[in-house]
């Protein structure tokens, strides 16, 4: 394993180091399922609210999800990068990386001022995500995904692994269930986090507050369509209208009519139900 | 002597006369050939003397002059041999040229005449311009004799012309073919019939024939892209004779009839290969362009497939006919304007690799990499697609179980049916309404009004993508014969709008 660099060199640009407080790192695939992504911004939320300082890489998908949940919820984040500290990646994130630095989170980087998005720049990011963690949340991952590096420096730094299930017909969760069976914690919602941390009492100790879990019941169900799609695999339009026998003119406008109203997306050649994400119900 | 023969040269799709006047006189004998003709007239001088000779008959010994009016136009060309050597041939015996008569063919230095491309053009324009008799190469009668009120004279050797100008030996004329005007519907070579699945991609198929829209499939590779297009011709039904007139023309040009067979009644379906050049898709060539692809495939369909892989300003240069139906072309010789009325089919896989989005394989791309593909395809040219839609890889295994559609015979009525309704209402196809008609013809009611502003604003449509989809809408409510425009057909119509992504 990669060994962690020397923490109080890294190049900073915000507030660092962060407020007092646990802090976890929460990472997953750069093409997550609207599921993942889902998750990731909704655990990131809930957490920051519990007062976590939230960490992740500041790349697509999973990464971006939590640093936006983290920011929707008031809280603090930070975003650990690949590339030197003046040099965003992806471009696409510059305002994200701006809303991060002024929500009173940091930005830091263990490579020089200048330093390109290189390959082997992102392992070694992903070991420092680990080292500045108290815990790692794994949301989605794939095999071989960069997630798993930053699970692997957890375990040898021993820092608590955690990973969130999924279904067991998304690829993207195949990496997190093989976590599961090695003996990483089980994530439901924030509070599973928060227990590992022991930090959660408050939380616990609260019986009229219904456990909020993650992924689950999000989507009214207004249209008898909507039981048919999933919010992990795709199903095609041509799908639904032999299983309904319906006509399949008639199945892509009821689906068009759900995308309108945001409680389907298209993915790819075919549909998902929609989750609502943080920044919906906030 | 001085003798005078007409002739044309053709300018696109539109042939100009020329007299070809031949004067022998005193002088030392020598052979001058003026009016501004390019090389390939030039040339002529030799072919047309030793034709001359090797007919048998003489060749004037004495100053000749041959001149091609009006002088101040440039021609080009190997079909003004026959005309030459005819007003030769008659300057040398001294007789005028014949009235109301044209000449065009190639000469082989025996004197036997050759093929020459364009000859249908050319007697339709002379027919209009009032020549009566046209002598054409014998391998190209049946083109020229599909115009109604030519006297046609098929032509295999110089000797034989003159013989029959002389009133010597008579050619009897070609029969004005009225039997290959007679329809003929062959068999389909694609049948949707044979296509399993796929029912989204099927249904996007009949609604952009019924309406004449642009359309785009996005797959995996094998999913079954090229098999839908090829379906397309099937379910547009045969051409009908102005049609058919017009696809034979471009191909007149082209050289590219069947002997024989002038008129075919099946679509034109082209398949260019992405590494087309501009000049091969759009037209081109030196002097006056000739047709390129996308002429080929007017009335018909023109599949791109890999539209990614096309270079970037040959699909840009598809905006104009994508829009007017017609390119116009400018080179050194002129400018000439050919009809592109096609409707096109254009694939794409969703990523370089292929396989995002697919249910067994996994894609390899970074999302940086699918960002790039996807904006190559996206902009101006993707604005003038009216539909959109995913294409899903059947695995082999499931093939057989996924239920057969129908066949393109049953999908063809509902489409002509529909094409019918647009015709009789507006005079042209819907995806051809300009806004104003479109407003007229094709009125939204308040509700799905709003549904397609709506979408419009979330998905930051152009004025030009909110006419497309509203057009779409037109046509699935003519696909079921409804005169009003119901919400349900605007939904529909913005089902097919893969690539519009959140603003």
């Amino acid at each position: 394993m990669m060994s962690p660099p020397d923490l109080s060199a890294l190049n900073t640009r915000g507030t660092w180091p962060p407020p007092a407080g646990p802090r976890v790192a929460i990472v997953g695939s750069r093409r997550p399922s609207p599921y993942g992504e889902a998750v990731a911004e909704q655990l990131a939320a809930d957490l920051a609210r519990a007062g976590v300082i939230v960490v992740s890489g500041l790349a697509l998908g999973c990464d971006a999800a939590a640093h936006r949940g983290a920011l929707t919820a008031g809280g603090v984040t930070v975003a650990v990068m690949g590339t030197g500290i003046d040099i965003i990646y992806p471009a696409a994130h510059l305002r994200l990386a701006e809303e991060i630095v002024a929500g009173g989170g940091a930005l830091v980087s263990q490579f020089p001022k200048g330093a390109l998005p290189r390959r082997q720049n992102f392992p070694a990011r992903n070991v420092t995500m680990a080292a500045l963690s108290d815990a790692v949340v794994v949301v989605e991952a794939i095999q071989g995904s960069g997630a798993l590096i930053t699970a692997e420096a957890a375990l040898d730094l021993h820092k608590e692994v955690m990973a969130v299930p999924g279904s067991i017909f998304s690829p993207q969760s195949v990496g997190t269930h093989n976590l599961i069976r090695d003996g990483a914690a089980l994530v439901q919602n924030a509070r599973d986090v928060l227990a590992a941390l022991g930090a959660g009492g408050e939380v616990l100790d609260d019986p009229l507050a219904a456990p909020q879990r993650l992924g689950f019941g999000l989507s009214r169900e207004r249209d008898g369509i909507l039981l048919h799609l999933s919010d992990v695999l795709s199903v095609s339009a041509a799908e639904l209208a032999r299983k309904l026998d319906l006509p399949v003119a008639e199945v892509l406008g009821r689906l068009t009519s759900l995308e309108l109203d945001g409680a389907v997306r298209r993915h790819g050649p075919g549909f998902l139900r929609a989750l609502r994400t943080g920044k919906e119900r906030a | 002597m001085l003798a005078t023969v007409h002739s044309c040269v053709l300018v696109g799709l539109e042939a100009r006369r020329v007299e070809v006047q031949a004067d022998s006189g005193n002088g030392k004998p020598n052979f001058h050939l003026v009016g501004l003709a390019a090389t390939s007239v030039k040339e002529a001088r030799e072919r047309v003397r030793s034709a001359i000779k090797n007919s048998g008959l003489d060749f004037p010994r004495a100053r000749l002059t041959v001149n091609l009016a009006p002088a101040e136009m440039r021609k080009q060309g190997s079909g003004l041999d026959l005309p030459i050597a005819v007003a030769i041939a008659l300057a040398e015996i001294g007789k005028p040229g014949p009235a109301r008569t044209a000449f065009l063919g190639e000469l082989a230095l025996d004197g036997a005449i050759r093929h020459v491309d364009g000859v249908l053009v050319a007697a339709r324009c002379l027919r209009k311009a009032g020549i009566e008799r046209f002598f054409v190469p014998a391998v190209d009668a049946s083109e020229a004799a599909l115009i109604d009120g030519l006297e046609v004279i098929p032509c295999t050797h110089l000797k034989q012309v003159v013989a029959h100008l002389l009133g010597e030996d008579s050619i009897p004329p070609q029969p004005f073919t009225k039997a290959i005007l007679e329809f003929s519907n062959g068999a389909l070579e694609h049948d949707l019939g044979e296509v399993h699945g796929q029912e989204e991609a099927r249904r996007a198929i009949e609604v952009a024939a019924a309406g004449g829209h642009h359309l785009l499939l996005t797959g995996p590779p094998g999913a079954g892209k090229t098999m839908l297009a090829a379906c397309v011709p099937g379910i547009l039904g045969p051409l009908d004779l102005g049609e058919a007139f017009e696809v034979a023309q471009v191909r007149s040009l082209l050289g590219d009839l069947l002997p024989g067979r002038p008129l075919d009644w099946t679509r034109p379906f082209r398949a260019p290969h992405h590494g087309v050049s501009m000049a091969g898709l759009i037209g081109g060539g030196t002097g006056l362009a000739l047709p390129g692809e996308i002429s080929r495939a007017n009335h018909g369909v023109l599949f791109l497939d890999e539209l990614a892989e096309f270079q970037a300003p040959v699909l840009q240069a598809l905006r104009q006919p994508l829009e007017t139906g017609r390119i116009t072309i400018t080179r050194s010789g002129g400018s000439v304007t050919y009809p592109a009325r096609f409707t096109l089919v254009a694939a794409t896989n969703p990523c370089p690799c292929g396989w995002l989005g697919d249910s067994a394989r996994t894609c390899r791309c970074t999302p940086a990499v699918v960002d790039a593909y996807q904006r190559r395809l996206s902009g101006p040219l993707l604005d003038r697609i009216d539909l959109q839609v995913g294409v899903r890889r059947v695995p082999l295994a499931e093939l057989a179980s996924e239920p057969r559609g129908e066949a393109s015979a049953t999908v063809q009525e509902r489409v002509l049916a529909a094409r019918t309704r647009q015709l009789d209402r507006q005079g042209c196809l819907n995806a051809q309404l300009k806004p104003r008609r479109l407003r007229e013809v094709a009125r939204l009611e308040p509700g799905s009004r709003h549904t397609l502003e709506r979408w419009s604003e979330q998905k930051g449509l152009t004025a030009r993508g909110f006419h497309r989809a509203w057009r779409v809408a037109r046509t699935a409510a003519d696909l079921e014969g409804a005169e009003v425009i119901g919400d349900r057909h605007v939904l529909e119509a913005l089902g097919y709008r893969l690539h519009d992504v959140a603003a």
